[in-house]
């Protein structure tokens, strides 16, 4: 009887299986590709020089230096936006008039986050971490900004009459009825505005940095070592799976989705 | 009375403007207290002069044209790769299963990162441009389209088969309306990250465009040209947002009652 039932175990390692097919494929078609088209040699370096120089960054320790790096300062540039913005956002989303004069704004000032930042500071900061901690911080500030007043203005008038009618008065209207309406906005802006700050974080490397991913990167095309720049990219994007999934899926599995306010 | 013929939606545009005004107001005073000089912290004045410059010496309308081109043709070449990539995968559920995860590995790897070696592969210029911008809205329409179309509920499709669909009938009828509202999601997800990684491409790869205006007033120790380009750029995808995304979302997913708006809930 009992092999009739099915087991998730075995689900999983069907899953598993048909997960891989894809990136063999992709290694397969990398590794025939030099013997059915020709190019030159340094524009795709073979599967075994790629990770050749994977083993040998990993034994000098100079990628772990670079994404030591780049954590660092997305782990700085993101604690230092939320923890500005989320409190002013709060603040300003409490009076109704200020909400309604900073709206505009801030929407202007988000869509401009980020990226465009990096020139401006360059100038401010000089090259290097500053800058880049100053552009991470932006982009994140921002979004969080708006993020936490769309969360404070979602909720209902309702809830505010209720909570007043029955005798909140400020510090009690803030924390049992503002707080917790605005958190579940916040939580989820928190993976956006992590995905725009990812991506200004390389893009701040590779402009403005010293070291790091992204400058680690930009540096190897100066020298046509594109097995850096694939390197890079492969770590670049595991970093980012693994992100998604051990911090913000699991932040919003603990709260958001455990408070019944989103199903998964 | 005339204070009762405003509605409360003009009284918001209205305040927002004032809020824009007191912004820059604010921004002007600030100049003479910083005395940084215009090369560190340019004030409205100065950006108004370099605006006024870009634009009789046609350096705007140009960069703003190039830019245009890159974003459209980009976006669109992503979307309709991706949709009929989705498509193709989508439909089946052993290609699903197969493809996703590379699909989602792929899409981690941000457009910005595979700038260096596009680079290295077609040079700085157009080809890598267009080339990043199409990855980065190929990857959220694909992926969510894949999401889209596994969670239609198997009871409808059962339904629709039970009923005679042809293979066609349940596609058009059936998997794309319920697929549409995911993949109109990927679109504008896509379509902001592209509008990010033009300007960031063209800083590195271009020579003309509002990211290299934006870069190039930087490093030409003209600051008001790059805040002229800053702004330009929040203009132009507010622009885009309100004008092209906002309503495709409206005409599509609003009208078949899918997603229920903020507005709509009010």
């Amino acid at each position: 009887m009992s092999a009739h039932v099915p087991s998730p175990g075995r689900a999983a390692v069907g899953n598993f299986l048909l997960a891989g097919i894809a990136p063999f494929l992709l290694l397969a078609l990398w590794f025939v590709l030099p013997h059915i088209v020709s190019y030159q040699a340094y524009k795709l370096p073979s599967i075994a020089t790629v990770a050749g120089r994977m083993v040998e960054a990993l034994a000098d320790g100079t990628l772990f230096a670079a994404i030591g790096a780049s954590l660092q300062r997305l782990a700085i540039g993101f604690t230092v936006g939320n923890l500005i913005a989320i409190p002013l956002g709060i603040a300003l989303a409490m009076n109704r008039h200020v909400a309604d004069l900073l709206r505009p704004l801030l929407t202007f000032l988000q869509s401009i986050a980020g990226i465009a930042w990096v020139p401006l500071a360059i100038i401010w900061f000089g090259l290097g971490d500053a800058a880049v901690v100053f552009i991470i911080a932006n982009t994140i500030f921002f979004a969080a900004i708006y993020n936490t007043v769309v969360g404070v203005e979602s909720i209902p008038n309702t809830l505010h009459r209720a909570v007043r009618s029955h005798g909140a008065r400020g510090w009690q209207v803030f924390a049992d009825l503002i707080l917790p309406g605005a958190l579940s906005q916040i939580i989820l802006g928190f993976r956006t505005s992590m995905a725009y700050g990812w991506r200004a974080l390389v893009a701040g490397e590779m402009i403005a940095g010293s070291s790091g991913l992204g400058y680690m990167t930009i540096e190897a095309v100066q020298w046509y070592q594109t097995e850096t720049i694939i390197m890079g990219m492969f770590v670049i994007g595991l970093l980012w799976l693994l992100m998604d999934r051990f911090i913000f899926t699991a932040l919003e599995r603990a709260t958001v989705v455990r408070w019944g306010l989103m199903q998964r | 009375m005339s204070m009762a013929i405003i509605t409360r939606g003009q009284a918001r545009v209205v305040k927002g403007t004032l809020g824009i005004v007191l912004f820059i107001v604010a921004w002007q005073v600030s100049v003479p207290l910083v005395g940084l000089g215009p090369y560190f912290y340019p004030g409205p004045a100065d950006v108004l002069r370099a605006f006024e410059d870009l634009l009789a010496k046609g350096i705007l309308p140009t960069y703003l044209r190039d830019s245009a081109g890159r974003y459209a043709a980009g976006v669109l070449i992503g979307a309709t790769l991706g949709v009929v990539a989705a498509l193709l995968i989508g439909l089946n559920h052993t290609a699903s299963r197969i493809f996703a995860p590379t699909i989602s590995f792929m899409f981690a790897i941000v457009e910005v990162a595979w700038i260096p070696i596009f680079v290295i592969w077609f040079g700085y210029g157009y080809t890598t441009i267009l080339i990043a911008l199409s990855y980065v809205v190929f990857f959220p329409v694909l992926y969510n389209t894949l999401l889209g179309v596994r969670s239609v509920p198997p009871v409808y499709v059962n339904a629709a088969r039970a009923l005679g669909a042809s293979r066609w009938q349940l596609l058009s009828n059936v998997i794309l309306p319920c697929a549409l509202p995911s993949m109109i999601t990927g679109f504008r997800v896509g379509a902001g990250f592209a509008f990010r990684g033009l300007v960031f491409a063209e800083m590195v790869a271009a020579k003309t465009g509002i990211g290299f205006l934006i870069f190039e007033g930087a490093a030409n120790q003209e600051t008001a040209r790059t805040i002229v380009g800053m702004i330009i750029m929040g203009l132009a995808w507010l622009f885009i947002d309100n004008v092209y995304l906002k309503p495709v979302e409206r005409a599509t997913v609003e009208r078949w009652g899918l997603v229920i708006t903020a507005q709509a809930r009010e």
